[in-house]
């Protein structure tokens, strides 16, 4: 016996949900969030910018000061779950990205902190600079950019 | 032709084994801190070392490693990068000494060092020349060939990045232009270069002239490019490369071998599709080679082709495991090698192709150090360095490795 095609309507459609799921899910429902020194003066990202950051492929912004990208070991909680929220990639596939850059003298590698709160004043004391921390632990002097 | 007297070498590459494993631990104790130069990271240093050991039932793959010559495969690279405040203007190297049997000493050598200039750099787009010794961009792998971390087995799939032909592939001596363009979720990477290719190695002269002549290789302007499409932060990656490769054989005072022009043109296929567990990859080439101006004896043409099927598996994110079908032919007019055979009997049909069935896991101990093993099984020996068996060759054949690796 066929399935009636509302039923194959109503299975399509809860599929097409699922699948768009972590999409809509990504990022400001992450706890974590993209911030950087507010000289940068730029509120939204879009994604495949802020993957182009991320990457390490973006050299300049727009006011001409150089990107300094900070990041936090690959094996950290708080890395793999930005990674995965808010960029919608896999620490692996961040990694791949920098290591093809480093060892084929393309380009450089982000630069490693030791925790959030390292993150926070390096980001804070570096025009340029930009990277992620826990939303709740954002201050007065560095800025969040959303991804839009 | 060729000299070799193995017992006083064996005794040399076992000091410099140790001398290699003492510089590893030195650099493992150390640890990577001794290296945070900068606070703005304008410099960076990074490098790697890597030893194998290797088993094989029959035939040498790097040193003797059919009796008890199994650590003959050692890879040090350091290298250095810099920027200017304005982050347009980037220089770049790596120095690396390699071992590899019989057929790569252990000399250090600039594998690149170039000067980078960032013409435009947007959110969606970017432009840039590089000029000096650049990495030839082949394939998915060729770039990183040498460090570890980036392969995703010990060997790089033979058929296609040979590793008896490494300097010669690695990287070239011109110019390089290069950009980027992004749209919402895709990303579009190309190179376009001239260059010199580098022919100062005697066994790139025994794989393309088949034995070590009194002449010499010389290398002429040479083109090569790539376009790379990537997809949703790499979920699925596909590239398209090409080199044509134009080398001259300049002959010594008394020779067999007149002067003449050898043109090496591979095209490369890559596709890659990633996931959190997943990692299927999978690269097709045909190699096209033409001898010109020789004598009729030796001018020829023919085209070989290659490609392997890969899928690794994340157990975690520390832990791989990876199975991979690779195969190639030298000539596709002559699968099997039994027409070459033939009409050259001290070269068994067997030697015009492989096929090779590898499993393969790797642990990542920390995040700087690596431990890997696999496991090859081999119908031929196409992609066999010649100056590591002289003696004649097993069709069938295995071999054991396992590799340990440190980087900073």
């Amino acid at each position: 016996m066929n399935p009636p095609p509302k039923i194959i309507g109503a299975v399509l459609a809860s599929l097409i949900v699922l699948l768009c799921l972590p999409l809509i899910a990504r990022a400001d429902s992450s706890e974590y969030a993209i911030i950087a020194n507010p000289q940068i003066n730029i509120k939204q990202v879009s994604l495949s910018t802020a993957r182009t950051i991320f990457g390490m492929r973006l050299q300049y912004w727009n006011n001409k000061l150089p990107v300094r990208v900070y990041v936090l070991a690959d094996n950290q909680p708080a890395h793999i779950k930005f990674s995965k929220e808010v960029l919608g990639m896999f620490p692996y596939q961040l990694r791949w990205a920098w290591d093809r850059l480093v060892f084929s003298g393309t380009g450089q590698a982000p630069i490693q902190v030791a925790s959030e709160e390292e993150m926070l004043a390096r980001i804070a004391a570096t025009p340029g600079a930009i990277g992620y921390i826990k939303r709740s632990l954002i201050n007065d002097h560095v800025i969040e950019i959303s991804i839009n | 032709m060729i000299m070799s007297s193995k017992s006083p070498l064996i005794n040399r590459s076992c000091r410099l084994t140790m001398l290699r494993l003492a510089l590893l631990a030195g650099m493992v104790l150390s640890g990577p801190a001794a290296l945070a130069l900068d606070s703005s990271n304008l410099l960076q240093l990074h490098g790697f070392a890597s030893q194998s050991f290797i088993t094989t039932s029959d035939n040498n793959f790097f040193g003797e490693t059919s009796s008890n010559d199994n650590f003959g495969f050692t890879e040090l690279g350091l290298n250095g990068s810099t920027t200017t405040t304005s982050s347009r203007l980037r220089l770049a190297g790596q120095l690396l000494l390699r071992r590899a049997g019989e057929s790569d000493n252990g000399r250090a050598r600039l594998d690149y060092g170039l000067i980078d200039y960032t013409m435009l750099t947007t959110d969606n787009q970017r432009l840039g020349v590089r000029a000096g010794r650049i990495l030839n961009p082949l394939g998915f792998y060729n770039e990183t060939r040498d460090m570890a971390f980036t392969r995703p087995s010990i060997l790089l799939p033979q058929s296609i990045y040979f590793d008896r032909t490494r300097d010669l592939a690695i990287s070239s001596d011109g110019f390089q232009l290069y950009g980027e363009r992004r749209w919402n979720s895709d990303e579009l990477q190309w190179q376009l270069g001239a260059a010199a290719p580098r022919v100062d190695n005697k066994e790139i002269e025994v794989a393309l002239l088949r034995t070590d002549l009194p002449g010499g290789l010389e290398a002429n302007t040479s083109f090569l490019g790539r376009v790379l499409w990537e997809h949703n932060g790499g979920e699925v990656r596909l590239a398209l490369s090409t080199i044509q490769a134009n080398i001259s054989y300049a002959p010594g005072a008394i020779d067999p071998v007149p002067a003449g022009d050898i043109t090496f043109e591979p095209t490369i296929v890559s596709a890659q599709y990633n996931s959190e567990s997943w990692s299927l990859t999978s690269e097709y080439a045909l190699r096209h080679f033409k001898y010109a101006n020789f004598s009729p004896a030796i001018n020829t043409s023919l085209t070989g082709d290659s490609y392997y099927l890969q899928g690794s598996y994340r157990l975690s994110s520390r832990h791989d495991i990876f199975a991979r079908y690779d195969t190639t032919v030298v000539d596709r007019s002559d699968r099997n090698g039994e027409q070459y055979a033939t009409l050259n009997p001290s070269t068994p049909a067997h030697r015009r192709y492989a096929k090779d069935l590898t499993l393969g896991t790797g642990y990542t101990i920390t995040p700087s150090l690596l431990l890997r093993g696999e496991w090859h099984h081999v119908d031929g020996t196409a992609w066999l360095p010649a100056l590591d068996n002289l003696q004649p060759t097993t069709r069938g054949w295995d071999m054991l490795s396992v590799l340990i690796s440190y980087r900073f």
